[in-house]
């Protein structure tokens, strides 16, 4: 076991009601082998509709079993994808 | 037979005790806003803070030595949980079992409450960005379900009659797709999932994690070696690495200790060389579930 891997998300680009929709982007979800990512509503904001949010974002869940492909990073269109170890 | 079984089995299986699915338990529990609250929130419960711990980088929270293993403890004590639910945020009591598609058409012929919809399934969405109808819910849940617009399949019908359940229930299973049962919260049930390595979220921390998240089948698949040719079909449709290729003999082999009993590899075999057993019949895996 070497180091760990870290993933970082640029939220001020991705998700939480910025620039990207990662609801509509979901290009790192869809490439990831190991499906480590997580999209899930963003963490208190204010929604209109609490049983249909519409502001999400995505957190990487299992960086442990990230095989360190770089696919997301690649696919990523606001380059708001960091991996490092 | 596992402890459920034992407990709410009435002399059988589990899942096949009506009295599980009944709207008794519901009124009993006071489930239905129970239900609402969990799924209005469902894609966030893996990343809200449990008695001080989320699921964030879950993998290396394992591996820590002394922490590692009261991760593993706490998980397992939610999840097993056989007391009244209480906080829906947590997946309190939420405990599954792999079942073949034979269990899964007893279920939906004689057991599932009505009404009977299929809705998208969270796991493949919030993990993969994919929406696909192929969660069966019974009961309560089809009755919230109009309440949360995302889960409801679009262009498609969502309400079905028990034939309907079975035939997509079918289809998914031969698509590669393992069948499994759900207690959510115990001891209702209410899901029939068909779910895919890596994106469940049920079937994922006990392969990568080693969290007892769901109990194998009551059954195991056996390769009869007289009858393989050895086209490898199977192994392409196992999710659990259980089947593997013999380069020497040009046959597939079955690492029983890993099958999960899911038939899910029946569908591929052309030759008739797969066979589905209860588990019980081979002395080395009794009550390893």
């Amino acid at each position: 076991m070497g180091k760990k891997t870290k993933i970082k998300i640029n939220y001020s680009i991705c998700g939480d009601g910025n620039e990207i929709n990662p609801q509509e982007c979901l290009k790192c979800l869809k490439v990831c082998e190991p499906a480590l990512f997580l999209l899930h509503e963003s963490f208190g904001v204010e929604e209109e509709n609490p049983y249909d949010p519409q502001i999400w974002r995505v957190t990487p869940l299992y960086p442990s079993l990230c095989t360190r492909c770089m696919k997301c990073v690649e696919s990523c269109p606001g380059e708001a994808i960091q991996v490092t170890w | 037979m596992c402890d459920n079984c034992l407990k709410h089995g009435t002399a059988g299986k589990w899942y096949l005790n009506a009295r599980n699915y009944s709207n008794e338990i519901v009124e009993e529990y006071n489930l239905r806003e129970f239900l609402i609250e969990q799924y209005k929130n469902f894609e966030q419960i893996a990343v809200r803070k449990i008695a001080g711990f989320n699921g964030v980088g879950l993998g290396y929270k394992i591996q820590m030595p002394i922490i590692g293993r009261i991760v593993k403890h706490t998980a397992e004590k939610m999840l097993h949980s056989t007391k009244p639910p209480t906080n829906p945020l947590k997946a309190e009591g939420h405990i599954g079992q792999v079942v073949p598609l034979d269990d899964a058409i007893a279920i939906l012929e004689h057991c599932a409450a009505e009404p009977i919809i299929q809705k998208y399934c969270m796991c493949r969405y919030m993990h993969r960005g994919e929406k696909d109808a192929c969660c069966i819910n019974f009961g309560v849940m089809s009755e919230i379900i109009e309440k949360l617009p995302r889960f409801i399949p679009v262009d498609e019908k969502f309400q079905l009659t028990r034939e309907e359940a079975i035939e997509r229930f079918k289809e998914h299973n031969e698509k590669g797709y393992i069948g499994t049962i759900w207690y959510g919260p115990y001891p209702y049930i209410n899901n029939l999932c068909s779910c895919a390595n890596p994106e469940c979220a049920g079937i994922r921390p006990r392969l990568d994690f080693g969290i007892n998240s769901i109990y194998k089948a009551e059954y195991v698949v056996d390769i009869k070696p007289d009858f393989c040719e050895g086209c490898k079909e199977c192994i392409a449709k196992c999710q659990f690495d259980a089947i593997n290729f013999d380069p020497i003999r040009k046959q597939s082999i079955i690492d029983k200790s890993k099958c999960f009993g899911c038939g899910v590899c029946l569908h591929a075999c052309k030759y008739d060389a797969i066979g589905i057993h209860p588990r019980k019949d081979f002395p080395e895996l009794k009550g390893i579930y």
